[in-house]
């Protein structure tokens, strides 16, 4: 069988490009390209041979085809498994003669073709960066392309191996972004963090910093002064060179587990011995000290002074039983009291100052990756799974269904904010002119848990299945925490001064990076008035999505 | 107020032009069991959701103990333990906090809560299985799990769509000593099944649903009756050698419109008649007389799935 004639590509992606939401992704970056050209393109219409004026037009949309395709590509892969898996077709297909290579290369290919017809769009937005004059075919829009096809190799890669190992389609989304942004943006860390090394841990340090694109796009758009200044310099081919090496590995591992007696998993039947008597009560005296719950216990019923739809949210959820939020929200405290008391211990040459935005950053990537999969699965795994239906045959009301199952969000999201505080309360000690700003982040990052929990549960209230809704929900909060940093970074051209701080205001994460007086945010007055806009959309989701629940368990 | 525990009067609903249901007026009394058949498509999950509460009907009414389902949906949905053909499982939930859960949406006080589910458990013979993880159990079990669900509000009616599907033969059995035990306690069921020999079982009542009209309601024997009126009849000979002789009396006796089989391999005389108790007793009077030695002459019951197969042929969903 040829490659072209594998049944699974021709599948694979003409499924794909008959999809509505592919052509809306499709659309989505050709007019972003082509708004970004048109924003950036200068008005004196000389040529520019020296490359400044291209290079100022060409580096967002390189930056901006590199968001696009980060937030489109693993989107795909990262349900292709699982989903088939879900619905028994992986094991028809492993039971055919057809070989997990031909399986694994279809799904693949499909993929990788389809980033293809999204950089296709990008070409008429490059031509014209090109047509200015100053920017080379071999030194910028050849790496770039290259660059761009090493992320698609690789996060299709990560998305289909993480689709390999997990149960639902929401946790290979889930799992797929959060690994995708350690690849590209954690991945960087050691070298910024750590700073100067040598030896092994330098060429560590390298390699792992080689696997993000950011290093190697930046090196192609002429950014290295901004690189160096944060510790990281790679060259592209190094880039290339990583994302093949963890295509590789990782299309292996993969390909290992399309193995049906891998597949065929035991549905895990449950453990709890708490109703009888502990056979061994050391064991259990054990557990407790270290959950501090008895995870094997069984749970009492739910009082009256709970909202059981919460309990039930809490309940359901893999990691919403009390001793997995006792670790989360202790990681969270832990990691955010390691960083300041570096700072403080002066490890790294960074202060307050600059540790500060760093944890408000952490804290909101934290806020991106938990916040949407839990506000997109409130409602729309309830439809999907039939819960729905029998919620509606029950007497409780819509406003208790919704306070529920927002609370569910929001209280997870708080506690793991509030796991940080002593970090920045430690933060206040070492320079106490900082309690007010620090004050300050804290009411912004709850409005960002607010903006967040009532946006994605919101778009949750209006899909059909759990994976739209999650993809739809990262898609949405994305564009809006990350797409007005974007603006931002584009500050002084074209966009001026105003236009950026009220593009900012919409991004409460962007308020609490303005109170740090975060270099690049000192000149903007985000707060009260973001504080505002964000309770307003909060305000707005939040009846919009009471009509839709009290419409959907109304008699139709 | 209506004398009976469910009743619709006249209940119709139309999406556009499509009419899902037309004027389907059925009723149920306390402690029995209706068996609610129809072919796919036929209106009876639009008929069940009316009555729990989940649709408005276009016109006509449904009651439920003299409740009225569309006007008074959140009433309606303490009298109705409602089991849909899907199960609605959540992950990572154990049976025990399923039920729980479901107790205390329906507004259960703990103590009682813990009680009911005790009880529901033993009634449903789920007891064993509190600790499982919902989503780990069997098709059988869900089911079960399922009916202690729709009985921790101590429901006064049943409604189970389709409960026996996807059961083994054992699950089947149970299921169908479960909700007899259910009827005995004085619970009204609803039960919609495609496993038509499985109803005939356990049915007081059987309605026939096909294009949204009803086409046969009432006790099940009655039904029968009217969709079959030929009743089959068939004659054992004791000595195959006076199958010739038989079958000649017979022809003899049976008018054209009784069609006559002979199945010599098992000894046996079929034929189809609307003759009354004594007219067959004379023809049994022929053979004797004619020293035809007869083992068994008996009726061949038509089953469910013959009164059903009669309604759901080509053309009669058009009627």
């Amino acid at each position: 069988m040829s490659f072209l004639e594998n049944p699974i590509l021709g599948r694979e992606l003409f499924s794909r490009l008959r999809s509505p939401k592919t052509f809306m992704a499709i659309v989505s970056v050709a007019v972003l390209t082509s708004l970004l050209v048109l924003l950036r393109w200068p008005t004196d219409a000389t040529v520019d041979l020296v490359s400044q004026g291209a290079l100022q037009v060409f580096r967002p949309v390189a930056f901006a085809l590199a968001i696009a395709l980060m937030m489109l590509i693993p989107a795909f892969p990262a349900t292709a498994l699982v989903s088939e898996r879900r619905r028994g077709t992986l094991a028809l297909m492993l039971n055919s003669p057809t070989t997990p290579w031909q399986i694994y290369i279809g799904k693949f290919s499909g993929n990788v073709v389809l980033a293809f017809v999204i950089l296709s769009v990008s070409l008429p937005a490059l031509a014209a960066c090109y047509a200015m004059g100053g920017i080379s075919v071999v030194d910028h829009l050849g790496p770039l392309m290259l660059v761009l096809l090493g992320m698609a190799i690789q996060y299709t890669a990560v998305g289909l191996w993480v689709s390999s190992i997990v149960n639902t389609s929401d946790a290979g989304l889930r799992w797929t972004y959060a690994a995708v942004l350690a690849l590209a943006v954690l991945s960087i860390g050691p070298t910024i963090f750590v700073g100067k090394l040598s030896g092994v841990k330098s060429l560590l340090a390298h390699w792992a910093t080689a696997v993000s694109p950011i290093s190697a796009l930046q090196s192609i758009t002429g950014s290295q002064a901004q690189a160096s200044e944060i510790g990281i310099s790679t060259a592209w081919p190094d880039f290339l060179g990583a994302s093949l090496l963890i295509t590789i590995l990782l299309s292996v591992i993969t390909v290992m587990r399309l193995d049906p007696r891998r597949l065929e998993r035991a549905r895990p039947a449950g453990k709890v011995i708490g109703r009888t008597k502990p056979t061994n009560r050391y064991a259990g005296w054990l557990r407790r000290v270290s959950y501090l719950v008895d995870p094997q216990r069984a749970k009492s019923n739910i009082p009256w002074w709970l909202n059981p739809v919460m309990v039930k949210e809490f309940r359901t959820r893999k990691f919403g039983r009390l001793h997995w939020l006792i670790r989360l929200i202790s990681v969270s405290g832990v990691f955010s009291l390691l960083l300041t008391v570096v700072a403080a211990t002066g490890t790294v040459s960074w202060g307050v100052e600059r540790i500060a935005p760093t944890m408000v950053l952490l804290q909101v990537a934290l806020l991106l990756l938990l916040g949407p999969c839990l506000g997109a699965n409130l409602i729309a795994s309830e439809v999907e799974s039939g819960g729905w239906e029998l919620l509606r045959a029950s007497p409780i009301s819509p406003l208790r269904i919704m306070i529920g199952k927002l609370m569910s969000t929001v209280w997870t999201l708080l506690l793991m904010l509030l796991a940080t505080l002593p970090g920045y309360i430690v933060m206040g000690y070492i320079q106490p002119a900082m309690s007010g700003q620090v004050g300050n982040v804290v009411i912004s990052l709850v409005i960002a848990v607010f903006m967040v929990t009532t946006m994605s549960a919101c778009i949750s209230a209006f899909c059909r299945t759990t994976a739209v809704a999650t993809a739809t929900s990262y898609a949405v909060l994305l564009s809006l925490f990350a797409g007005t940093l974007l603006i931002w970074v584009a500050r002084g051209k074209p966009f001026g001064p105003l236009f950026v701080e009220r593009a900012l205001l919409l991004n409460p994460a962007a308020a609490a990076l303005a109170e740090m007086k975060t270099p690049g945010f000192e000149q903007y007055r985000l707060t009260p008035d973001g504080w505002y806009l964000g309770i307003e959309i909060s305000v707005f989701c939040l009846v919009v999505l009471a009509l839709r629940i009290w419409q959907m368990t109304r008699p139709k | 107020m209506s004398e009976h525990v469910v009743e619709t009067r006249g209940l119709s609903k139309s999406y556009g032009d499509f009419k899902a249901l037309d004027d389907l007026s059925i009723y149920v009394d306390r402690g029995q069991i209706l068996g609610f058949i129809g072919p796919n498509g036929a209106g009876k999950t639009t008929t069940i959701k009316i009555l729990v509460g989940l649709s408005r009907p276009t016109s006509g009414s449904a009651f439920i103990s003299g409740v009225n389902c569309s006007e008074n949906a959140s009433k309606i949905k303490r009298l109705v333990g409602y089991m849909p053909d899907r199960f609605g499982s959540y992950d990572n939930m154990r049976v025990h906090e399923y039920l729980d859960f479901f107790g205390a949406i329906f507004g259960i006080n703990r103590r009682e809560r813990r009680k009911r589910i005790a009880d529901v458990m033993e009634l449903t013979e789920t007891t064993y299985m509190q600790d499982k993880f919902v989503e780990s159990l069997s098709h059988g079990m869900q089911q079960r799990v399922g009916i202690a669900r729709t009985l921790l509000h101590n429901p006064e009616v049943l409604i189970l769509d389709e409960p026996a599907n996807g059961l083994d033969p054992k699950a089947r059995i149970d299921m169908r000593q479960l909700l007899l035990r259910l009827a005995a306690e004085g619970k009204t069921l609803i039960v919609t099944s495609h496993i038509l020999p499985e109803l005939a079982r356990i049915c007081d009542t059987v309605a026939i649903v096909s294009g949204g009209k009803t086409r046969a309601f009432g006790p099940l024997d009655e039904v029968m009756r009217s969709l079959c009126p030929l009743r089959s009849y068939e004659v054992q000979l004791v000595v195959p050698e006076q199958m010739g002789q038989a079958e000649t009396i017979l022809r003899k006796i049976l008018r054209e419109s009784e069609p006559l089989t002979v199945s010599t391999a098992e000894r046996v005389l079929r034929f189809p008649t609307v003759r009354s108790e004594d007219e067959l007793a004379k023809v049994l009077q022929g053979l004797v007389a004619e020293n035809i030695l007869i083992s068994q002459f008996r009726e061949v019951a038509s089953d469910l799935e013959d009164a059903f197969l009669s309604i759901s042929a080509p053309g009669m969903s058009k009627a």
